[in-house]
């Protein structure tokens, strides 16, 4: 017997159901979300503790960038009030009422391993290099939805509120800098050597042997970044709670992975929405099949053109 | 389906009983004799025009000086109001449409063209806003390139699905009553008209699984762009169910809009109501809220975040408001159906899509927490490009119920109006009616008794 459309499309319908099913809560999309880590990724590892916050690494950042200097402050120096459209790094002063111990601390891209930005993107402006691990920024595939400013859990990315044309701007640690081989613009003119450049696997090491010479001196003797938000490529070693510098406790699963997990399954090559389509055009056409037989005979009821 | 459900009493379906004289919803009726150009619908356009040179202002100097938003707080009310909220109130194509059409509640059917006019305009002027709101909106080119989506963004799943539902299936399922006007307008475009309408049809079935597929996806991710916030925002709306909630207020939201929407215009205009369609609406938009809020609960609940709601803070105070909102309304939907009162089940309606309006608003806005003295208010010229846009669906569903056939009405309602015209030929040249219906309608009978 010859099979009719709506056979086949049943069919085929029934038959997707568990191939999607499966697709989208299968073994492999159960397993933990594998991050794919960048080959070598370069870091920054800023140490609160050695900074005497003389903020030569935001002008040495405003020079490298070819930003203008942001001195909306006072008219004079270059004093932002935050991190900005013209200001990828800025040293910030924590400083409690009660007298506990005060702390400065830089603030610009932390490169995350699994960036915020990155997934929240819609067409992949902002996208993370397979190799060194660092975060850029391409314009010409940007709509300026400004998601990632609410997607970045360190609230890095800036948008530009002036102008026609306006930009994103974030920290890219310099990579056009790097390409001539020299160090990003903070990390050459830091006096103390709070700020420094280098391969991340190095500089965990260098934050942990740290640790280890001065125990008790670091909060909770941790690095931040090292598995917080799921890793992240800047470091800091601070004596004040991470929490009161602005960095977040998180924890070692990235924000995408945690939250976006049944988006992604239940996208997974489509499957899903496919096998629920094939079924609701099932369903319709049946229903419009009746609705029009009754239309039509209605119309030769009342003498009023059927209306559909 | 067999025929015995689908003469339960459908839009389209069998004559009701003669001895019941209750007003029926047999088929859609423009609203005839009144005139488009009232001085409610000139100040909408004039509000338009003004939003339309302010739009022009915000693309010179950019977002900044022209509305409420800085680096805290990137989005303001065009994408948190008019994308996020109005077009959860106007989804009505798709929610009214999937009870109607996939769950075969066939009496719904009479709302139909009303949920899809509304959810047609808001859809539009909800992408003109996302536009005027984006800022480097020439990139939106990249929507066509499949190659460059990053699927797993929620927003990149929005702006392209939105996109592409208003434009092709929501689009397509407005086309039936245009068609029918033009068969009206002159008897030789009839067999032109005849020719798209069948061709449609036979496209129906494609197009309205999409029209139900493709909402139902971009409503949740609505939901789900919140969730990458994490923590900034406030744990009574944050949850993983975020996406599940959002399409549920939004077929609560959607019913009330287009239910609502239908009872005020049959005040306005002095149609009659049939009751039984709008029970039937109000019973199924009663326990849809009560679902919603019981998953909203309990998810609360089970978090242990509902403790907070007992806290003596702003955030307490919205979640209060919300659920107070939007469970008194479903309350009242329920004792409309008893005591029978239009009354109460309109403030019913108007309450629960407060109630939803302000829960959809909350996790982009109210109980968003980017940071110390974060601070957002959206500017005058914020506020009167989103009613602006706002008036420019709204100038446009004036015009659409007038011109077309889309609100309900009774059959002896459309032989009114045929026999209005006929007699009236003065005011219809006025009114560019001309030609509507007097010797078409003649024209039909004669075709059907060959």
């Amino acid at each position: 017997m010859a099979i009719t459309r709506r056979e086949l499309i049943t069919n085929i319908g029934k038959a997707g159901v568990p191939v999607a099913v499966a697709m989208t809560v299968g073994p492999q999309a159960l397993q933990a979300e594998e991050l794919s880590a960048p080959t070598e990724p370069l870091s920054l590892l800023y140490d609160a503790t050695l900074c005497i916050g003389c903020k030569a690494c935001e002008s040495a950042c405003s020079a490298a960038n070819n930003t203008e200097p942001d001195t909306s402050g006072d008219g004079l120096h270059q004093a932002p009030a935050d991190l900005n459209v013209f200001t990828r790094n800025i040293i910030k002063l924590y400083k409690p009422e009660d007298g506990s111990p005060s702390s400065f601390v830089k603030r610009q891209c932390m490169q995350c391993f699994d960036p915020g930005c990155v997934a929240g993107c819609p067409f992949e402006a902002l996208y993370k290099d397979k190799d060194d691990g660092i975060v850029h920024w391409d314009g010409g595939k940007c709509i300026g939805c400004r998601y990632c400013t609410i997607s970045c859990p360190y609230s890095v990315p800036r948008f530009q509120w002036l102008g026609f044309n306006p930009v994103i701007t974030k920290c890219e640690l310099c990579s056009h800098r790097l390409a001539k081989g020299l160090k990003p613009g903070c990390t050459s003119v830091c006096p103390t050597s709070a700020v420094i450049f280098g391969k991340r696997s190095a500089l965990l090491l260098e934050a942990k042997r740290r640790i280890k010479s001065n125990p008790g001196h670091y909060y909770q003797d941790r690095v931040y970044g090292e598995t917080e938000n799921g890793g992240t490529q800047a470091l800091y070693l601070s004596r004040v709670p991470f929490e009161k510098l602005g960095l977040p406790e998180i924890g070692p699963t990235s924000g995408p992975s945690s939250t976006l997990r049944w988006q992604k399954r239940i996208y997974s090559y489509f499957a899903l929405p496919a096998v629920l389509y094939v079924g609701l055009v099932t369903v319709i056409r049946k229903n419009l099949k009746g609705h029009e037989q009754e239309a039509h005979e209605q119309e030769k009821e009342t003498g009023l053109r059927a209306q559909l | 389906m067999s025929t015995a459900t689908l003469s339960n009493r459908p839009f389209a379906g069998t004559k009701p009983p003669a001895t019941d004289n209750k007003p029926r919803w047999e088929r859609a009726v423009p609203v005839y004799g009144v005139t488009v150009i009232t001085p409610f619908f000139l100040a909408l356009v004039g509000l338009a025009i003004l939003s339309l040179f302010l739009t022009v202002y915000r693309e010179v100097v950019g977002l900044g000086p022209a509305s409420g938003m800085n680096d805290k707080f990137g989005w303001g009310i065009w994408k948190t109001f008019n994308v996020v909220v109005l077009t959860a109130w106007g989804s009505g194509a798709f929610a009214v449409g999937v009870v109607a059409w996939a769950f075969g509640r066939k009496r719904l059917f009479p709302l139909m063209r009303m949920a899809l006019l509304t959810s047609m305009l808001a859809y539009a002027c909800g992408l003109c806003l996302l536009g005027v709101d984006v800022g480097r909106p020439w990139n939106f080119y990249w929507v066509v390139l499949p190659w460059h989506w990053n699927l797993h963004s929620p927003m990149a799943e929005i702006a392209i699905c939105m996109s592409v539902y208003a434009s092709i299936p929501l689009f397509l399922e407005n086309i039936p009553p245009i068609l029918e006007r033009l068969w009206h307008v002159n008897v030789k475009w009839q067999p032109a008209v005849e020719r798209i309408e069948h061709a449609l049809h036979a496209f129906f079935p494609i197009i309205v699984a999409a029209a139900y597929l493709l909402p139902a996806m971009h409503q949740s991710s609505l939901g789900a762009l919140m969730l990458l916030a994490g923590q900034r925002v406030h744990p009574l709306w944050q949850t993983p169910f975020l996406p599940l909630l959002y399409v549920g207020a939004a077929t609560f939201m959607s019913f009330a809009c287009v239910a609502g929407t239908t009872m005020l215009c049959c005040l306005v205009w002095k149609r009659a109501m049939d009751m039984e369609v709008l029970d039937e609406a109000a019973r199924i938009s009663a326990w849809t809220i009560f679902g919603w809020l019981a998953i909203r609960n309990l998810d609360l609940l089970f978090r242990g975040s509902l403790f907070t709601a007992f806290h003596f803070t702003s955030y307490a105070g919205i979640f209060w408001t919300e659920t107070i909102l939007i469970a008194y309304g479903g309350w009242m939907l329920l004792q409309s159906l008893k005591t029978h009162k239009r009354q109460t089940m309109f403030v019913g309606y108007a309450l629960s899509s407060l109630g939803g309006m302000l829960y959809r608003f909350s996790p982009t806005t109210l109980a968003y927490m980017p940071g110390p003295h974060a601070m957002y208010f959206p500017s005058t010229i914020e506020i009167l490009i989103a009613l602006g846009f706002a008036s420019i669906g709204i100038a446009i569903f004036l015009i659409a119920v007038k011109l077309l056939a889309i609100l309900p009405a009774s059959n002896q309602e459309w032989r009114n109006m045929a026999a209005y015209y006929k007699f009236r030929k003065p005011a219809i040249s006025r009114n560019k009616y001309l030609g509507f219906f007097d010797h078409n309608e003649l024209s039909l009978s004669d075709k059907k008794s060959h």
